[in-house]
């Protein structure tokens, strides 16, 4: 995989975050940016060989990784202040960390409600607010988060889940008044079914139901995802701001 | 804490790196900054200024200004039902703030005073003020 071979897309040489980099879209982000010449850092929670293996898959690139909880504000506050006193620039934070945990409203836990909405929604609040003060200060950066189709559109099983990309959607476009005075701009992605690890379920459970649906008759893949973070940190979309930008292949659902 | 502890001196000697950073944070000329000068209809400071400023000023005086205790702070020992009422500052909040703001020209104290501009009262010399205290509270809490 390789990013698209537009000279110049304003991104080599700049610095980015990338919470949750590990694997699946995360993962194909990372590798993106760094093809385009950025030095990225992502974060994972636990999984420090899954972290190691997409470090080491990207040979010459300025790629590491960081074990930070997203859900602990004050771990994401530092986070951000060493990797500022390192980088002395942060152009890019992209909010991709996120879980899932389907069920039916009546069978689901308060565990997976509160996983649900504290690494969706309250991880992205907590990195957010870490970064934007040292974007705000240099009067320009650029962040794009993850969202998802069920955002809009509804999922069977997916009331915690729906309810936080939701709130992500939401998040985006009320951040985007808020910092554009200050030449940030904020906007989110929101893929459709992806072939990664977290969709296997649905893609499993529902294949015929879920491509049916798919004008493009096909599964997404994680690099189709990143290619649109890439645009949308690119100078190409330097004056977009507050926009949701579906990329799931023309998804419809009743 | 009481902040009429503080002397001139001691604002006198951070005044002009906190100037500094707030013009730079501001977009503003050092020249342009003054002591008593109000952030907001002065300077034309808007709540995300407050936002720059505060961070900017933690990292060029290594100190840790917590968010949203800048108001709080103000309201002292007094209950936000002693404090205010209907969004309006009572007479003993009114005199809170006079005293907590002691840095600030009486003329822009008018009772009644609605708690949403307290943040107008703001200047140059109470973020001198605010680093100071905050300063002298980590020094308290780092052991000898």
């Amino acid at each position: 995989m390789s990013a698209p071979s537009i000279p110049d897309s304003g991104l080599a040489g700049g610095v980015a975050i990338v919470t949750g980099g590990s694997r699946g879209i995360g993962r194909a982000i990372v590798q993106t940016l760094a093809a385009a010449g950025m030095e990225v850092v992502f974060t994972y929670r636990d999984n420090a060989a899954a972290a190691a293996e997409a470090v080491a898959a990207t040979p010459g690139a300025k790629v590491s990784a960081e074990p930070v909880d997203v859900r602990d504000s004050a771990a994401c506050a530092a986070f951000a202040e060493k990797f500022f006193d390192r980088a002395e620039r942060i152009d890019l934070l992209v909010n991709n960390a996120g879980v899932i945990r389907d069920n039916a409203l009546a069978a689901m836990t308060d565990e997976d409600v509160r996983t649900v909405l504290d690494t969706n929604v309250t991880g992205v609040f907590n990195m957010t607010r870490a970064v934007a003060p040292y974007m705000i200060s240099r009067r320009c950066g650029k962040i794009v988060n993850i969202s998802s189709i069920s955002g809009e559109k509804g999922g069977r099983g997916q009331t915690n889940y729906a309810a936080s990309k939701g709130a992500i959607n939401a998040f985006t476009r009320a951040l985007a008044v808020e910092l554009a005075p200050r030449g940030i701009t904020v906007n989110a992605v929101a893929p459709g079914v992806i072939e990664t690890e977290m969709s296997r379920d649905v893609r499993e459970r529902a294949a015929d139901q879920v491509l049916s649906r798919i004008l493009l008759r096909r599964i997404g893949r994680p690099e189709e995802i990143a290619h649109a973070v890439w645009f949308l940190a690119s100078k190409y979309a330097d004056y977009i701001t507050g926009e949701i930008l579906h990329v799931d292949g023309g998804f419809k659902m009743e | 804490m009481t902040n009429t502890s503080i002397t001139k001196e001691e604002i006198m000697a951070i005044y002009p790196k906190v100037a500094e950073t707030m013009a730079d944070a501001l977009g503003r000329e050092v020249a342009e900054m003054k002591l008593d000068a109000s952030l907001i209809n002065d300077l034309g400071a808007e709540s995300i200024d407050f936002l720059d400023i505060v961070f900017r000023l933690e990292r060029g005086f290594k100190v840790k200004i917590p968010r949203g205790k800048l108001v709080e702070d103000a309201r002292g020992s007094l209950s936000e039902a002693e404090f205010e009422k209907g969004g309006v500052v009572t007479d003993a909040g009114f005199e809170r703030l006079k005293s907590f703001f002691d840095e600030v020209p009486a003329e822009r104290f008018k009772n009644p005073f609605k708690v949403a501009d307290i943040p107008r009262l703001f200047t140059t010399e109470t973020f001198c003020k605010i680093v100071i205290r905050q300063q002298r509270a980590a020094a308290a809490a780092t052991p000898a």
